[in-house]
C-alpha cells in the first residue's frame, strides 16, 4: 500500500501515477480525499490521502 | 389458525434475551425479539445465523438509541464473528467475557458511553480485523497483549481518556493498517519502533500527551501515508530524515518543535497537507517549498519564522490554503501570489510585512478569505480588488493604508466581515458599502474618514457590529438606520456627528451596544424602548445632549 513512489537513493516523493490503477475505467487521475478520523471538532481539516480518481470512483493507487 | 407450539428457545436465544434484559430502551426497536411470537431469532433484528448451523455469527444493532449495558452473557455466542453496536447510548465496562467469542473479526462499540478499562481478555480474539472503541469514555491504559492479534488491521481507540504510554510491542505489526489513538491522555515519548509497522498507512496520535523528540529514524515510516502527530508537547528539531517519507499529510502543528523548517520538505512533493504551524520554528520559509506543487494546504502560522514570503510559494500551483500569520515575516507580499488560482484562504497577519498589496493579488479569483491585520502594510485598496468576487471575509486593520475606500468595495456583494480599522484612510465612507447586503461585522474606525455616515448604511440587512468610531464622521446619525434589524453593536464616538438621536434607534430591538459619546449631538436621549438600557457611557462628551445623567444640560440632580 505505499502510495508514493520513493526517488531512487534519496529523500522525496511524488503524487501517484494512477497508471492502469483505475481497472478498465479512463482516465484515471490522482486527486486528494478527506479521511474522516471519526468526530471531528468543526475548525478541524480532515487529514488528506492519494487515491485514484476516475469518473465517481476512487482505486487505491 | 392457532400459532404451533412454541418450541423451547435453544442456549442461544436465551442469550440473546439476556443481552436485551441488560440494554434499555429497547421498547421499539427490539421489539420481535419476542420468543413468545417468534422463536426464530435468527430472524431477529440485527442477528444473523450460519446457514447450516444456525448459530449466530453476526450481531449488527448499530445507531439504535439503545441504552443499558452490554450483558456479560454475549460470552456465550462462541461462533460470533462479528459484533456492531456503534453509535448508541450504552455505558458501564466492556465485559471481560467479550474475549470468549473468539470466532470475533470485527468489534465495533464505538460512539458509546462506556467506561473503565479495556479488558485484557480482548487480546484472546485471535482472529480479530477491527476494534473500534472511539468515542467512549474508557480509561487506563492501552493493553500492550493487544499485540498477541496477529491479524489486527485496524485498531481505533480515539477519544477516550486512555493514559500510560503506547505499548511498544503494538508496533511490531506488519499487518496492522490503521492506528488512531488521537483524543486520549497518552504520555512517553515515540518510539523509534513505530516504523516496523510495515503495512500502517494511518497513524494518528494528534491531541495526546507524548514528550520527546520525533525520533531520526522517522524516515523509515514509508508505508504511512497520514503522519498526525499534532497538539502533544514534542521538542526538538525536525529531522531530516522525515524526507523520506512518502505521507500526503504531515501534521506536526501544536507542539513546541524548534529549529528551522529543513529544506528537505520542498522535496516531499506527495504532500497534500503540510502542517507545521503553532509550533517554535525559526529561520527563513525556504524558499524550495514552492516545488511542493500538488500541496494543497500550508499552514506555516504561530511560529517565530523570519525573513521574507518567498515569491517561489507561487508556484504551488494546487493551494488552496495559505496561513503564515503570527510570525516575524518582513518584506512585501510577493506579486506572485497573484498565480495561485486556487486560493481559498490566505492569511498572512500579525508580521512584519511593509510595502504595498500587489494588484496581482486580485488574479486569486477564488479568494475567500484575506486577511493581512497587524502589519505595517502601506499604499491603497487596489481598485482591482472588486474582481474577489468570492471573498466573504476581508482584514486590512492596524496597517498603514491611506487613501479612500474605494466605491468598488460594495461590489464584493459575498462580504460578511470587512474591517478597514486602525490605519490611515480618509475622505468619506462610500455609500456603496450599503449594497454589501451581507455584511455581519464593519469596522472602519481608527482612521480619519470625514462626511456623513451614509443612510445607505440602512440596506445592510444582516448587519450585526458597525464600528465607525475615532474619525472625523460630520452631519446627522441617519434616521433610517432604525430600520436595521439585526444591528448588536452601534458604534460611533469620538467623530463630529451633529443634530439629534434619531428616534427611530429606538427600533432597533436587539440594539444591546451602543456608543454616541463625544461628538456634537444635541437634543434630547430617545427617552423610549432600547435607550432605557444604556448608561451615561453611551452619551458622555457630547456638551448639549439633555439626558439622564449627571452634568448634562437638564441634568436631574443638578441643584436647583
Amino acid at each position: 500500500q505505499v502510495v508514493a513512489r520513493r526517488r531512487l537513493g534519496g529523500p522525496g516523493s511524488s503524487p501517484p501515477t494512477c497508471r492502469s490503477k483505475c481497472g478498465r475505467c479512463g482516465p484515471c487521475r490522482p486527486v486528494h480525499v478527506p479521511i474522516q478520523p471519526g468526530l471531528t471538532m468543526p475548525l478541524e481539516y480532515y487529514p488528506e490521502a492519494w487515491r485514484c480518481k476516475c469518473g465517481n470512483k476512487l482505486f487505491m493507487p | 389458525l392457532l400459532f404451533p407450539l412454541a418450541s423451547p428457545l435453544n442456549d442461544e436465544g436465551k442469550t440473546l434475551k439476556s443481552i436485551k434484559a441488560s440494554f434499555s430502551n429497547v421498547a421499539n426497536v427490539l421489539l420481535d425479539w419476542d420468543d413468545v411470537h417468534n422463536n426464530d431469532f435468527c430472524s431477529w433484528r440485527g442477528v444473523y445465523c450460519d446457514n447450516v448451523s444456525l448459530s449466530v455469527v453476526s450481531l449488527n444493532l448499530s445507531n439504535l438509541n439503545l441504552g443499558g449495558e452490554i450483558s456479560p452473557a454475549i460470552g456465550d455466542l462462541k461462533n460470533l464473528q462479528s459484533i456492531d453496536l456503534q453509535g448508541n447510548n450504552l455505558t458501564g465496562q466492556i465485559p471481560d467475557e467479550i474475549g470468549n467469542c473468539v470466532s470475533l473479526i470485527l468489534l465495533d462499540l464505538s460512539d458509546n458511553l462506556l467506561y473503565g478499562d479495556i479488558p485484557f481478555s480482548v487480546s484472546k480474539l485471535k482472529q480479530l480485523e477491527l476494534l473500534n472503541l472511539k468515542n467512549n469514555q474508557l480509561t487506563g491504559p492501552i493493553p500492550s497483549t493487544l499485540t498477541q492479534i496477529a491479524n489486527l488491521k485496524t485498531l481505533d481507540l480515539a477519544r477516550n481518556q486512555l493514559t500510560g504510554e503506547i505499548p511498544r510491542l503494538i508496533y511490531w505489526n506488519e499487518v496492522l493498517q490503521y492506528l488512531g489513538l488521537r483524543g486520549n491522555s497518552l504520555t512517553g515519548t515515540l518510539s523509534p519502533d513505530m516504523c516496523q509497522l510495515s503495512g500502517l498507512w494511518y497513524f494518528d496520535v494528534r491531541g495526546n500527551n507524548l514528550s520527546g523528540t520525533i525520533p531520526d529514524s522517522i524516515g523509515n515510516c514509508t508505508s504511512f501515508e497520514i503522519l498526525d502527530i499534532s497538539y502533544n508537547q514534542i521538542t526538538g528539531k525536525i529531522p531530516y530524515n522525515i524526507g523520506f517519507l512518502q505521507v500526503a499529510t504531515l501534521s506536526l502543528q501544536g507542539n513546541r518543535l524548534t529549529g528551522k523548517i529543513p529544506e528537505v520538505i520542498g522535496l516531499m512533493q506527495a504532500l497534500a497537507v503540510l502542517d507545521l504551524s503553532e509550533n517554535e520554528l525559526v529561520g527563513p520559509i525556504p524558499p524550495i517549498l514552492g516545488n511542493l506543487s500538488y500541496t494543497g494546504k500550508l499552514y506555516l502560522h504561530g511560529n517565530k519564522l523570519t525573513g521574507p514570503i518567498p515569491p517561489e510559494l507561487g508556484n504551488m500551483s494546487k493551494l488552496s490554503y495559505l496561513q503564515l500569520n503570527d510570525n516575524q515575516l518582513v518584506g512585501g507580499i510577493p506579486a506572485e501570489l497573484g498565480k495561485l488560482e486556487q486560493l481559498f484562504e490566505l492569511n498572512l497577519g500579525n508580521n512584519n510585512l511593509e510595502g504595498p498589496i500587489p494588484h496581482n493579488i486580485s488574479s486569486c479569483t477564488a479568494l475567500n478569505q484575506f486577511n493581512v491585520y497587524g502589519n505595517h502594510l502601506s499604499g491603497s485598496i487596489p481598485l482591482s480588488f472588486r474582481d474577489l468576487e468570492s471573498l466573504t471575509y476581508l482584514n486590512l486593520s492596524s496597517n498603514n493604508f491611506k487613501g479612500s475606500i474605494p466605491v468598488e468595495l460594495g461590489r464584493i456583494i459575498n462580504l460578511d466581515t470587512l474591517d478597514l480599522s486602525s490605519n490611515d484612510f480618509s475622505g468619506p465612507v462610500p455609500a456603496a458599502v450599503g449594497d454589501l447586503e451581507h455584511l455581519l461585522t464593519l469596522n472602519v474606525s481608527h482612521n480619519h474618514l470625514d462626511g456623513p455616515l451614509p443612510a445607505e448604511f440602512s440596506h445592510l440587512r444582516s448587519i450585526q457590529i458597525i464600528d465607525m468610531s475615532f474619525n472625523n464622521l460630520s452631519g446627522h446619525i441617519p434616521q433610517e438606520l432604525g430600520q436595521l434589524q439585526n444591528i448588536v453593536s452601534l458604534i460611533l464616538n469620538n467623530n463630529d456627528l451633529r443634530g439629534e438621536i434619531p428616534d427611530q434607534l429606538s427600533s432597533c430591538f436587539s440594539l444591546a451596544s451602543l456608543n454616541v459619546s463625544y461628538n456634537n449631538l444635541s437634543g434630547t436621549v430617545p427617552p423610549m424602548g432600547n435607550f432605557s438600557r444604556f448608561s451615561p457611557d453611551s452619551f458622555i462628551g457630547n456638551p448639549f445632549l439633555c439626558g439622564n445623567w449627571l452634568g448634562s444640560i437638564c441634568d436631574p440632580y443638578a441643584p436647583t
